[in-house]
C-alpha cells in the first residue's frame, strides 16, 4: 500500500518565550522540531506498514531548512521524502497550503492512505488535513487515535469524541488527522538509521514541479492574511491564601474590598 | 573551516539526547550514584542499540565506522545526560576510546570473542594499566609475561580499574600490559606488551572493590594474575611496543572524557541558571547579583572556548587515522590540552554552583554534587591525572629534553 504521511516543522514552542514589549513571539535561537502530531502519524504510518507493508512517502511545504525534519522523518523509517520549496509558496494561509499540498500527492500518483497530525503546534488551526481532504476530494476522519484495522478497500480507525470514542470505517482512498495519546513514545532513531537515511531519497519539488501556475499558491492564493501575532498581557502574580476554609473565606472578601473589587 | 554540524550529526545529537532523557533521567542518575556499582546492562544494551559505544570502529568489524568528531559530539551528550561521568558517560569513553584501539590491534578471536559483544553493551572492555606501585609513571609497571610454546603466561597485579565488577558480571576482559623482557635502563617503557585478558582467565582474581568519593555508579578495582595462560592470540600489536598502542588508546579515551566534562558543564550552568533566575534573595533573583552573574559568564565562556577545542581536537585526531595530516603527538598535546581543562573546568563549574545553591547544592536535592565528586576522579587519575597531561604538554612544547622522568 502507498501512505503519504504530511509533516511540518514547527519552533519547539516548550523552548518559546513571548516578547515582554511586544507581546510578539521570540522565534530567534529557538530550536526546530518535527511537529509532534505529525511525529506521531509518521509512527502510526509505519506501525501499519509493518503489517501491510508498502512504501511511506513524507510531504512537507517549507523553507529549506525544513529538510532537516525531513532527514528525521527518513531515519524513523519513511521511505522517501518530498520538500515543497519555493518562495512562490511564502505567505500561505491554510487554503494555500493545502491546495500546494493536493498538487504534490496528485502528482505522486496512486494512494491509499493520507497521514495528517490534528494541527501543528504553531499554528493551532487543524485546518490543513480537512482542506487537503477536500482538495483531494476524498473521506476524511479527525481526532484519529489509531487505526484498529485496513484492508485493501478500507480502514477502520479509533477517533476520539468529546464523551468517548468512535469506531469508524472508511473507503480508501481516505486521509486521516491524527491526535496523540499521553502514552505515546516516538521512537529514537539509532545512528545505523540516521546513517542509513543519507542514502534514502529527499527530493525537493517547487512550483515548476507541481504545476497549475495560477492556482492558489502562496500569498495571492490565501484567502486570509494574519494581522498580528501577539499573547495576552501577563498577568502580574497571584495571591494565595493557605488557610483553612472558614478562615480563608473571610480573608478573601477582606482583600476583595480592599481591591475595590466588591 | 566550517563550523556548522552536518544533518546526520545533528540528527545523531537529538536521538542521544531524546535517548537519554527518556531512559537515564537524572532521578536515575541520583539513583544509581547513591545504590552504587555495578549498574544495570539495560544502559549499555540500549547503548548498544542506539550505537553510540565503539560508534568509531570501522563497519566491517560490526561498528558505525563513524568519525571521532561525530563520536566526540556523541560523548558530550552523553556527558549532559550523565553528569557523574559514570553512568553512561564513562562506559561510552572507555569502551570506545579503548575498544576502538583493542579492535584495531587484535586477531579475529579476540574480536569475535570481545569486541563485538561489546559494541552491543553486553560485554566489557577495558584498560588495566596501574599498579600498586605505579599509574602515571605507566612504565613503571611490574606484571610479567613470558612465552611458553604457543602461549604466555602472565603474573602480576593490577589496581585501580575501571569496571572490574561489571566485567565479572557481564564478562569481557582487559588491555593489559606487562613486561616481556628487561628494558634497557634508559628506556623503561620498551619490552612492554600488551595482551588481551579476559576477566573469567584462571589464575585471575579480582579484587573487592574500592569506595570512591564520586562516580559511584561504575566500580574500581583490581585483580591479581597467577600463572594466567592466555595463547598468542591475544596479544595485542607487536611484541615489546605495547607502550605506544598504550598511548594511543589513552589518546582516544581522554578526548572522549574531555567531550563528556564539556556537557558535563553544559548541564551545571543550565541547571545553575535554572535556580539563580527562580531563587530570590533580599527581593531579587540571584541571578541579578554580580557577584553570581558574573561567575556564571567567566564559565559560560570557559565552557564554549574548551568546546571549540574539543572539537578542534576531534578534528586533528580524525586527521590522523584518516590521512596521517597529523602525528599522533601533534594530537596527544591538544587532546592532553583538553583532558585537563574540561574535567577541571566542570569541577569548577560544580563548585561554584554549589556555592550559588548554599546548603541546597551541597545536598543530594540538586545535581551538583554528584556532578562535583564525580569530575573530580577525571582531575585526579582517571585517564590519566592533570599533572601527567602538563608534562605530555611540555614535553611537546619544550622538547624531550625537559621531561621530568629522564
Amino acid at each position: 500500500m502507498n501512505f503519504i504521511v504530511c509533516v511540518k516543522q514547527v519552533p519547539d514552542t516548550t523552548e518559546v518565550e513571548v516578547d515582554r514589549e511586544s507581546g510578539t513571539i521570540i522565534r530567534e535561537g529557538v530550536p526546530s522540531i518535527l511537529n509532534p502530531f505529525d511525529e506521531f502519524a509518521l509512527n502510526e504510518a509505519i506501525r501499519v506498514k509493518e503489517k501491510t507493508g508498502g512504501r511511506i512517502t513524507v510531504l512537507s511545504m517549507g523553507p529549506p531548512q525544513a529538510q532537516e525534519a525531513l532527514r528525521k522523518c527518513l531515519a524513523i523509517g519513511a521511505d522517501e521524502a518530498i520538500l515543497l520549496t519555493d518562495q512562490a509558496f511564502a505567505g500561505s494561509d491554510t487554503w494555500a497550503t493545502s491546495f500546494t499540498l493536493a498538487r504534490a500527492v496528485e502528482k505522486l500518483g496512486k494512494y491509499d492512505l493520507i497521514f495528517c497530525g490534528q494541527q501543528a503546534t504553531d499554528g493551532d488551526t487543524a485546518q490543513v488535513g480537512p482542506e487537503l481532504a477536500r482538495q483531494l476530494n476524498i473521506p476524511q476522519m479527525t481526532y484519529v487515535e489509531s487505526i484498529e484495522e485496513i484492508d485493501d478497500g478500507s480502514v477502520i480507525c479509533k477517533k476520539e469524541t468529546d464523551g468517548g470514542y468512535q469506531r469508524v470505517k472508511s473507503g480508501l482512498p481516505a486521509l486521516l488527522a491524527f491526535i496523540s495519546t499521553p502514552a505515546f513514545e516516538p521512537k529514537i532513531p539509532s545512528i545505523m538509521e540516521v546513517m542509513g537515511a543519507k542514502s534514502k531519497t529527499l527530493s525537493q519539488w517547487g512550483i515548476d514541479d507541481l504545476g497549475d501556475e495560477d492556482g492558489d499558491y502562496g500569498l495571492d492564493g490565501s484567502p486570509t492574511q494574519v494581522i498580528r501575532v501577539y499573547s495576552p498581557p501577563q498577568r502580574g502574580e497571584g495571591v494565595i491564601i493557605e488557610e483553612p476554609p472558614e478562615v480563608a473565606v473571610d480573608k478573601l472578601i477582606e482583600y476583595l474590598e480592599s481591591e475595590g473589587i466588591i | 573551516m566550517d563550523f556548522q554540524l552536518t544533518e546526520e550529526q545533528k540528527l545523531i545529537k537529538e536521538s542521544v539526547r531524546d535517548w537519554f532523557a527518556r531512559n537515564l533521567p537524572l532521578e536515575r542518575v541520583r539513583e544509581m550514584d547513591t545504590k552504587g556499582h555495578p549498574y544495570p546492562q539495560d544502559i549499555p544494551k540500549g547503548l548498544g542499540e542506539l550505537g553510540v559505544i565503539m560508534g568509531t570502529v570501522p563497519k566491517e568489524h560490526g561498528g558505525q565506522g563513524l568519525d571521532w568528531f561525530t563520536q566526540t559530539l556523541i560523548a558530550e551528550e552523553i556527558g549532559y545526560a550523565d553528569p557523574t561521568i559514570a553512568c553512561a558517560a564513562a562506559f561510552m569513553a572507555v569502551a570506545t576510546g579503548w575498544g576502538y584501539t583493542l579492535d584495531k590491534y587484535c586477531s579475529e578471536e579476540v574480536r569475535e570473542m570481545a569486541i563485538k559483544p561489546a559494541l552491543k553493551g553486553e560485554k566489557f572492555v577495558g584498560i588495566a594499566t596501574t599498579e600498586p606501585g605505579g599509574g602515571s609513571d605507566v612504565a613503571a609497571f611490574k606484571s610479567t609475561a613470558e612465552k611458553d610454546g604457543d602461549e604466555w603466561v602472565l603474573n602480576g597485579e593490577k589496581t585501580f580499574i575501571s569496571g572490574v565488577e561489571e566485567a565479572r558480571e557481564w564478562g569481557g576482559g582487559y588491555w593489559v600490559n606487562v613486561r616481556t623482557g628487561e628494558p634497557p635502563e634508559d628506556a623503561p617503557h620498551k619490552n612492554m606488551t600488551s595482551f588481551f585478558v579476559p576477566i573469567d582467565a584462571e589464575g585471575l582474581e579480582p579484587d573487592k572493590p574500592y569506595r570512591d568519593a564520586g562516580r559511584n555508579a561504575l566500580s574500581t578495582g583490581g585483580f591479581r594474575m597467577e600463572n594466567v595462560r592466555i595463547p598468542d592470540s591475544y596479544r595485542l600489536g607487536e611484541e615489546g611496543k605495547g607502550f605506544y598502542r598504550t598511548m594511543e588508546g589513552f589518546d582516544n579515551a581522554r578526548l572522549l572524557i574531555g567531550a563528556s566534562s564539556v556537557g558535563v558543564t553544559q548541564r551545571i550552568l543550565e541547571e545553575g541558571m535554572k535556580y539563580i533566575k527562580e531563587r530570590k534573595t533580599f527581593g531579587k533573583p540571584l541571578a541579578k547579583y554580580e557577584g553570581i552573574q558574573f561567575e556564571l559568564v567567566e564559565l559560560y565562556r570557559e565552557m564554549e572556548a574548551t568546546r571549540l577545542m574539543t572539537y578542534k581536537t576531534a578534528w586533528m585526531q580524525d586527521k590522523r587515522y584518516q590521512d596521517g595530516s597529523f602525528k599522533p603527538k601533534d594530537v596527544a598535546k591538544w587532546i592532553s590540552m583538553i583532558k585537563w581543562k574540561a574535567p577541571h573546568l566542570a569541577l569548577e563549574a560544580a563548585n561554584k554552583a554549589m556555592h550559588w545553591l548554599g546548603a541546597a547544592g551541597y545536598s543530594d536535592e540538586y545535581m551538583f554534587e554528584m556532578a562535583w565528586r564525580g569530575v573530580m576522579s577525571y582531575c585526579v587519575g582517571a585517564e590519566g591525572g592533570e599533572n601527567i597531561q602538563k608534562i605530555v604538554i611540555g614535553r611537546e612544547l619544550l622538547g624531550p629534553d625537559y621531561v621530568p622522568y629522564k
